[in-house]
């Protein structure tokens, strides 16, 4: 290893080691590694959105001839008026420019991208040559949608046939949820995983060329 | 207190360095098992793999820093089944903290092994805001969104941007992702335009997609380390994830164990207390 | 006038993107409008991110200003903004240690810095899940207990030495049955995905009726106060 790769090793050692003091108990290492972690990201974001929008979408393309982009210009620095409540209202263009847009995207790939599809696969057959393994998890699937769907619906008293399919909904999402949460677990120690291995591999062979 | 009172009132800290020796474990006495294939990554897998070479595939850096440990060897293993299949890589990310820098830099990385040529075999687009947007807009047209790419080349000086419009002209989308922006890809893009996808997701996401893999609007699905290490198997690309799944078994067991033992401090403590009020 | 227009704002904007859903886009007008609507779009959602940053500096800055305690950590926070966006905004062509490329302050800062810290921050929600199951996982009626064996047979059945083990119990007790595959065919693929699709039809239901609230003005929490 080069001394610029030992040192970048043992900044980001140094950091990772701080958060990880947090698990004992709050201390200055953590805090300070805490709001230097706010500001780089923070700072991350002007950086990006510099280049990838002031530049890229705005700056070169005015200057080669578009500019009418001025007026998304425009409307983004007035979302700045949020700042200060006097004048907050005027961000409310902009806003409303981009709740409008995704609004309008989202009533239509909602019901024609989600909706619709997944009903049509509920939709299965209970016959054909697939055979009874097939056929058990057709009738799994239909039920387990249609009481989900009417467990989560509260506009009327669970009782009666509604009562007991949404008992039986209740029963599915305990199936489900179980699975979730063992996925969960397995989702984050993955993550420690992946810091041990950095620890262990990179950071620890490091003592050996440094002492 | 009674035993069993204490039992369940055990300090966390014991709690969190039992879990990190379980991790520690097999760094010491390495531990290595066979890894078996779920359908759904062997389905994403084969989809990759009939792609005829030299199809244009758009790979999405979709993740935080938060997640690499899950998803980084999912988006590698990708890049090395498409790199060795002479397939175009056409790279973007919907995830402003990191993820241009990280797909910059695995990206390159992993081409360097095969000596591909950026703007030619590859380009990574970078970021943009507002992703339903973005995801619409590429629909239409990719250099509208993109006027130039991740470090500022225009997109009409970049050969491969030349045949690459919008979805039309890509054959595949591996959506590599950590948060729900699967559910638009799938909405937006798939259902719209038509556009096969499967999708890389950490655990935390994968349950939710069955339900897309399940409708046919998904490809294919890796689900945490275990798929990416799947993966990494499949493509003959062997990684972090597949080291990873020593330790990975013996903290599921631990967590299981203390479930176990948790349980019976619980109850156990319940019964004492019922004895002794009668 | 401060609502109104607005509202009307939000519906021409959400109205071209349904009706250009409808048009081919390379042959019609609407096509083009949608397009540059689009591209506008994502530039405003660009100063939305920069709003964040303007808010959390002012914010850093007051405790600064007026010797909060710990006001050395703010001002820690403060330096670390500059200290990553100025040379991130200064053309590369002045010194590598400029722009975004690798080799620059932005790229190693985020690399060696910022990137472990996150990972980190996420990897410590390992120990907290292990804290969690312990003390709050509990078996206490028949549902949780339903909960708590699926948790444990897909945690079983995701690492490859629970593979082995279920592949075992299954041919020693249960005559050969392949546990594992069950496992993904009837829970995974099974009681699973009928659960999330089932969430899934009726958010998506939801996002639509809030979408069509919103385009209508009738929502207009979205706006603020003012």
């Amino acid at each position: 290893m080069s001394s610029v790769e030992i040192i970048q090793i043992w900044v980001a050692a140094f950091f990772t080691l701080a958060i990880f003091s947090f698990l004992y108990k709050d201390n200055p290492f953590y805090k300070l590694a805490e709001h230097i972690f706010a500001g780089l990201s923070a700072g991350y974001y002007v950086g990006l959105i510099w280049k990838a929008v002031i530049i890229q979408q705005l700056w070169d393309p005015m200057l080669a001839g578009s500019w009418w982009l001025v007026i998304p210009g425009i409307l983004g620095v007035l979302m700045f008026a949020r700042l200060w409540p006097r004048i907050s209202w005027v961000s409310r263009i902009a806003l409303a420019f981009v709740m409008g847009n995704t609004a309008g995207i989202f009533l239509i790939t909602q019901l024609h991208g989600i909706v619709l599809p997944q009903m049509q696969a509920t939709m299965l057959a209970l016959g054909g040559t697939a055979g009874f393994a097939s056929a058990l998890l057709a009738i799994i699937v239909v039920v387990g949608v249609i009481s989900t769907l009417i467990y989560f619906y509260f506009s009327k008293e669970h009782t009666g046939v509604l009562g007991v399919t949404a008992r039986v909904g209740i029963w599915f999402i305990m199936v489900s949820f179980g699975a979730h949460f063992g996925y969960t677990v397995m989702a984050r120690i993955s993550l420690l995983i992946g810091r041990v291995y950095f620890l262990a591999d990179l950071w620890l062979p490091s003592f050996s060329q440094l002492f | 207190m009674n035993f069993w009172d204490k039992l369940g009132a055990l300090d966390r800290r014991w709690i969190y360095l039992l879990v990190a020796l379980s991790v520690i474990f097999p760094l010491i006495v390495p531990m290595s098992f066979k890894i078996s294939i779920t359908p759904e990554a062997r389905q994403l897998f084969e989809a990759v793999d009939a792609l005829p070479d030299s199809s244009v595939v758009m790979l999405t850096f979709d993740y935080y820093p938060s997640t690499v440990a899950e998803t980084e060897p999912m988006a590698t293993a990708a890049l090395h089944h498409l790199f060795r299949k002479d397939c175009k890589v056409v790279t973007m990310t919907t995830i402003p903290l990191g993820g241009p820098s990280m797909a910059e830099r695995v990206t390159r990385t992993i081409a360097r092994e095969y000596n591909k040529d950026y703007g030619v075999d590859f380009v990574n687009l970078g970021y943009k805001a507002n992703w339903v947007a973005v995801l619409k807009g590429m629909g239409n047209s990719i250099e509208a969104i993109y006027p130039a790419d991740n470090s500022g080349a225009p997109l009409s000086e970049l050969p491969l941007m030349a045949t690459v419009k919008n979805y039309d002209d890509v054959s595949f989308i591996f959506v590599v992702a950590d948060n729900d922006i699967v559910q638009n890809w799938v909405s937006i893009v798939n259902a719209q335009y038509g556009t096969p996808m499967g999708a890389g997701v950490t655990a935390v996401g994968a349950p939710k997609y069955y339900a897309f893999v399940g409708s046919g609007q998904l490809t294919g699905l890796l689900g945490g380390m275990k798929g990416a290490a799947e993966y990494e198997l499949l493509a003959d690309a062997r990684g972090l994830a597949e080291k990873g799944m020593g330790m990975q078994s013996l903290a599921h067991l631990v967590i299981i164990l203390m479930v176990i033992v948790g349980n019976i401090a619980f109850f156990a403590g319940r019964w004492s207390q019922k004895g002794k009020v009668r | 006038m401060r609502t109104i227009v607005p509202v009307i704002v939000a519906f021409l904007a959400g109205f071209v993107m349904i009706v250009s859903f409808f048009f081919n886009p390379e042959r019609t007008l609407l096509g083009r409008i949608e397009s540059e609507v689009l591209v506008w779009v994502t530039i405003v959602g660009g100063f939305t991110l920069l709003l964040g940053v303007v808010s959390i500096t002012r914010v850093n800055w007051q405790a600064v200003r007026t010797m909060k305690e710990g006001w050395g950590y703010n001002l820690l926070t403060l330096l670390s903004i500059f200290v990553m966006a100025i040379p991130a905004m200064l053309p590369a062509s002045w010194s590598q240690l400029f722009g975004d490329a690798e080799g620059s302050i932005y790229d190693w800062l985020f690399f060696h810095v910022d990137y472990p810290m996150m990972a980190t921050m996420f990897a410590m929600l390992a120990f907290y899940i292990a804290s969690a199951a312990y003390r709050a996982f509990r078996a206490r009626n028949p549902e949780s207990t339903l909960l708590l064996v699926t948790a444990t047979l897909v945690m079983l059945w995701r690492i490859p030495m629970g593979e082995a083990f279920l592949i075992q119990v299954g041919d020693t007790l249960l005559f050969g049955y392949n546990l594992p595959e069950s496992i993904n065919t009837y829970i995974m693929n099974g009681a699973n995905l009928a659960v999330q699709r089932g969430i899934l039809i009726g958010a998506a239901l939801g996002a639509a009726s809030m979408s069509l609230r919103i385009m209508l003005g009738i929502e207009r929490t979205y706006m603020g106060k003012g």
